[in-house]
């Protein structure tokens, strides 16, 4: 131990040191005690007597959107709220009385919320009434002295322009859940507080972080009433209190078209379904409406029980998204993959003609044709054209499942599109794994059939359907579907550019695609196309109906009228057109949920919208169609009376004839007599 | 007979009663101040009593660790920094399970912060070091890469707890002892100057302005990002409005309307001086100054290098706290929550407290000894 003694003795002068730097120290403390308390303690003191600070929240304002043409599509109004600082209540049973009596409430309610709030620091305020009228608002601001504490607090209220229309793709937003808070604050990183609004739905979920900006926050001093008196800023004792400005968000441009979405939503007036417009060279998508609907502002106003009991109670769920959220068997509007199947395949030729009877017996089981009479000898496009089941019933024999689940995923069934909104489904493509995977069994050559003609398990959104024709009208070029072009400032600066993103080349022949597309005209153009009474004036559409059973029927069943069944039996009627057919521009695709045939329930949807678009984009084409449709049109109805006329004519002579016949037999009997 | 009580006598005659009588002051000075902080809100009036209960445990856990021998601490120095590592490994580990800042660790009906006994841990283990290590010269880089180790490791797991304020405590803490163990002059300029710099830069330029905001969310989840210093105003109101003799006791209008949501941990200091104004923080501090010097004293008196270490270490652990407590109070630094030793309320910092007490009265009997 000896000489141990001598190093922490060697060490004392370190120790000194430490002793005077702690010294030093608190004299820092000291010092800044002495200007708290003595120096500028007066004026500290009239604070904490008056409790005049107060920090209030600048909420930022949320992005607006607009459509691709720059028309609002949402956008903020101011709103008021009646709140009570129970800190600042003097004669609390007075106050809520007057209060109560300008709101026409009662005074036991305001009280029950006040007491519900109990928990909270006094200097919280608690939201008495929501949404007040201008009127309300002029007199309790007028009325204020009388009532201390009792305050109207105002804030930016978000609008939707069109309601209903398009409610699904912009989606709503409403307060933050207690549920939620914990959540997306890990989620997002984002310090969100209980009362602060966020997107639940639609473009408003997913664009949240973009639309919702930054509170700001000031220091204002306010009078014992609780009202606000003057900013604090720059004050010698609060040097470091910062007032924070509120950034705003940033606002979205959409690839929507407002008046499409318009067109669409009216034209599926009385229809439960959904509507998916794109552009077929670029994936901007221009239309996206489901109905029924709800209205968006409704939520951010705060929602009312009866307005959220309509929209829960309502059996046709509008809540739905039914372009993305839901998925269908496509029906018959999935030949056009399998017919391409077979001809890339080699199955078919594209001229070989089969025999397509009323039926096609596969073991014991019959499978029907649509047509109770049958086809006849039938090609490919005709299949298209007449929606011929039994042709396809044909191919389905020899065209594995794989390889036709090969041909669907290419065309981007069966997986997300990756489309920037929440929730969306995948559909479903199915194939000898999957099955095995589902249920354990292995694939049956009957369930091809029917996957064939697009029903079993075979399932796809409306927009699945839509990116998939574009990609046929376009050559095979597969793109990524979109809808927002750009996130700019309120200065006009572009934050974010979205372009055209091509996900793949589908690799399919030129010539197998060209006789598709030439089977897809006939739909529409040709007399006795599927589509032929739908073809509208001036768009030159090619297109495909689908009609997809909702559950298994018996034959006899299947040929009674769809009309006629219960609502909840009746066929999904599914159109997916494009146009022009020569040159095409834009994809649509509609689903009418029970609107029994694709052609008369959902073409006329797909027809209006198309219109609607090339009238505005392409008016130079739509007119020179346009003639030489009435022209055609003309020439048909001539055709139509000369075709009538003539069977009028025959039925005459043949009448004259019977005339004749029936003379001559009299003139035979009276002469006889 | 004769012989027992003379030993009893004679532990007594020898037991060195300062630092707890000082402590003692200054806690029962604490409890009055917390019991008039907590009055205003009904659910915590009942926490004068737990602490009083506290303060039972950690006086018997002091005074059972003062009747170990100094040559103990030395011998089990490791072995205790080892433990509480690895109980702050389990924590870090249990912690990504629960949610937020998770420093708690429960033992059956035990429920306590590895981190707080982590400082006491790391002063054992750096002056177990230092007192066989280097001790004919000056400290350099070369010399510092150990030790730093041994305190960096386990600030560095505190601060991923996330608890910024305790982790960055210990490299203080650490400073202060390396420092007292005749760190280079040379050294230490080289390690301020970089200190400042890189963390001046890296806050400033380094980063955006968002992103600032959400380290600070992800350091301290409870504090309000957003809203820069609401309770440092509060804060700095309640302790002005307190002036040269102060409101008086229990007439703190601050306290009652829930201004300083922390009133009762991190805040004290502010109703303290609220109440008792610029006579009473003075009065205040001069106790946790002549207790800072107890330790000083004891550094200078004991002959063993490790005791001295030791001393030196403990009597950083209660500066430090003192200090960034009431300097956060004051509006003089940013709010990491740190709590004033003896004032605050909370079971661990005080058994802490009372464990350091403890050693310091050990080393200070042992003086008496040959």
């Amino acid at each position: 131990m000896f000489g141990e003694d001598d190093v922490v003795r060697s060490h004392k002068g370190r120790l000194t040191l430490i002793g005077n730097i702690v010294i030093f120290f608190f004299l820092i403390i000291i010092a800044r005690l002495w200007y708290l308390q003595i120096y500028s303690g007066k004026e500290l003191y009239r604070y904490s007597i008056e409790n005049t600070l107060r920090k209030e929240t600048v909420k930022a304002a949320r992005g607006m959107i607009f459509s691709r043409n720059n028309q609002l599509l949402i956008h903020n109004i101011p709103r008021f709220d009646a709140i009570i600082i129970p800190q600042y209540l003097k004669n609390k049973n007075a106050s809520v009385d007057k209060l109560a009596q300008i709101l026409k409430m009662s005074s036991k309610d305001i009280k029950k919320t006040l007491k519900k709030n109990r928990g909270q620091a006094k200097y919280r305020p608690v939201v008495i009434k929501k949404n007040i009228s201008r009127k309300e608002v002029a007199i309790i601001e007028t009325e204020n002295f009388k009532m201390p504490g009792v305050l109207v607090h105002s804030f930016i209220s978000r609008e939707y322009s069109d309601k209903e229309i398009g409610g699904h793709l912009l989606g709503y937003i409403s307060e933050i859940s207690q549920h939620q808070l914990p959540k997306y604050r890990k989620r997002d990183k984002f310090n969100y507080k209980l009362g602060d609004f966020i997107g639940q739905a639609g473009l408003e979920e997913e664009m949240d972080l973009e639309l919702r900006g930054d509170d700001g926050h000031e220091f204002v001093r306010v009078d014992a009433r609780g009202r606000v008196r003057k900013h604090v800023s720059g004050s010698e004792i609060f040097s470091d209190v910062r007032n924070r400005k509120a950034v705003p968000g940033n606002n979205l441009r959409l690839t929507i078209d407002r008046d499409m979405q318009i067109t669409a939503y009216n034209s599926l007036e009385g229809k439960v379904g959904s509507a998916v417009a794109i552009d077929v060279n670029t994936g901007e998508i221009l239309t996206m409406v489901s109905r029924p609907s709800f209205d968006p502002t409704q939520f951010s106003r705060g929602l009312t029980t009866e307005y959220w009991k309509s929209l829960v109670d309502n059996t046709k769920n509008p809540l739905r998204d039914r372009t993305i959220q839901e998925h269908y068997s496509p029906g018959s509007t999935f030949k056009t993959f399998t017919a391409l199947a077979a001809l890339e395949e080699g199955i078919i030729t594209k001229d070989q003609k089969v025999k397509c009877g009323p039926t096609f017996k596969l073991g014991r089981r019959r499978y029907h044709d649509w047509n109770r009479g049958g086809h006849g000898l039938t090609d490919v496009y005709k299949s298209l054209k007449r929606s011929v089941d039994v042709y396809f019933y044909k191919i389905a024999t020899q065209l594995d499942i794989d390889v036709l689940a090969r041909y669907a995923r290419k065309f981007g069934f069966g997986s997300k599109t990756g489309i920037m909104l929440p929730r969306e489904t995948s559909g479903l493509i199915p194939d000898r794994e999957w099955k095995k995977k589902r249920y354990g069994e292995d694939w049956q050559l009957g369930e091809t059939l029917s996957c064939s003609i697009g029903q079993s398990y075979i399932l796809a959104t409306p927009l699945q359907l839509a990116v998939a024709y574009a990609a046929i009208a376009n050559k095979g070029k597969l793109y990524h579907p979109y809808l927002i072009r750009e996130v700019f400032k309120n200065d006009g600066e572009v934050v974010k550019k979205f372009s055209p993103k091509m996900v793949s080349q589908v690799n399919v022949s030129e010539d197998s695609l060209n006789a598709i597309k030439k089977g897809l005209y006939q739909v529409v153009n040709e007399r006795k196309g599927t589509a032929w009474w739908y073809r509208g004036i001036g768009i030159h559409m090619a297109g495909k109906t689908g009609t997809s059973q909702v559950k298994s029927m018996t034959s006899k069943e299947l040929f009674s009228k769809c009309e006629e069944m219960p609502y909840k039996d009746r066929h999904h009627g599914i159109f997916v057109g494009y146009a022009p057919a020569d040159d095409p521009k834009i994809a649509v695709s509609v689903v009418v949920e029970h609107g029994c045939h694709g052609s008369s329930a959902a073409a006329p949807v797909v027809r209006d919208v198309i219109t609607n678009y090339m009238k505005k984009y392409h008016p130079q084409t739509y007119n020179k169609f346009a003639e030489e449709d009435k022209k055609a049109l003309k020439e048909f109805w001539k055709k139509e009376k000369i075709r009538k006329d003539k069977i009028k004519k025959a039925k005459e002579k043949e009448k004259l004839e019977k005339e004749k016949e029936q003379a001559e037999k009299e003139a035979e009997k009276s002469e006889e007599a | 007979m004769r012989f027992n009580t003379s030993v009893i006598f004679d532990v007594f005659k020898r037991y060195d009663f300062s630092f707890f009588g000082i402590c003692s002051t200054i806690f029962f000075i604490g409890i009055l101040n917390l019991y008039s902080a907590t009055q205003g809100s009904p659910h915590m009036a009942s926490l004068y009593k737990t602490q009083l209960a506290y303060f039972g445990i950690s006086l018997a856990a002091g005074m059972a660790v003062s009747f170990f021998g100094p040559k103990n601490f030395y011998r089990y120095a490791y072995t205790f920094y080892f433990i509480n590592v690895f109980l702050l490994v389990i924590v870090l580990v249990m912690g990504h399970k629960g949610m937020g800042a998770q420093r708690w660790l429960v033992l059956g009906p035990i429920r306590f912060q590895p981190s707080e006994i982590m400082k006491l841990s790391v002063v054992l283990g750096l002056a177990r070091w230092w007192s066989k290590h280097d001790t004919d010269r000056e400290l350099g880089i070369k010399e510092l890469i150990i030790p730093f180790g041994i305190c960096f490791v386990p600030a560095l797991l505190i601060i991923l707890e996330p608890d910024l304020g305790t982790g960055l405590l210990i490299l203080l803490i650490f400073f202060v002892m390396a420092f007292y163990r005749k760190l280079k002059w040379k050294t230490l300029v080289i390690i301020a100057l970089i200190g400042t710099i890189s963390g001046v830069v890296m806050y400033n330029f380094g980063l955006k302005d968002y992103q600032r905001r959400r380290i600070l969310t992800f350091l301290d989840p409870t504090a309000d990002a957003r809203g820069s210093g609401y309770n440092a105003i509060q804060s700095r109101i309640a302790i002005g409005s307190g002036q040269f003799l102060g409101k008086g006791w229990k007439k703190s209008t601050q306290a009652s309307l829930n201004y300083l949501p922390e009133n009762h941990t991190d805040f004290v200091f502010s109703i303290f001086n609220e109440e008792q104004g610029f006579v009473g923080a003075l009065l205040l501090i001069s106790l946790y100054i002549v207790l800072f010097f107890r330790f000083i004293w004891l550094a200078s008196s004991v002959t063993r290098l490790f005791d001295a270490v030791v001393s030196v270490g403990l009597m950083s652990i209660f500066f430090w706290h003192t200090f960034i407590n009431m300097g956060m109070v004051m509006g003089l630094m940013p709010v990491v929550g740190l709590p004033l030793p003896l004032m605050s309320y909370g079971g661990s910092s005080l058994v802490t407290f009372g464990l350091c007490c403890g050693i310091a009265t050990s080393l200070s009997n042992s003086r008496n000894l040959f």
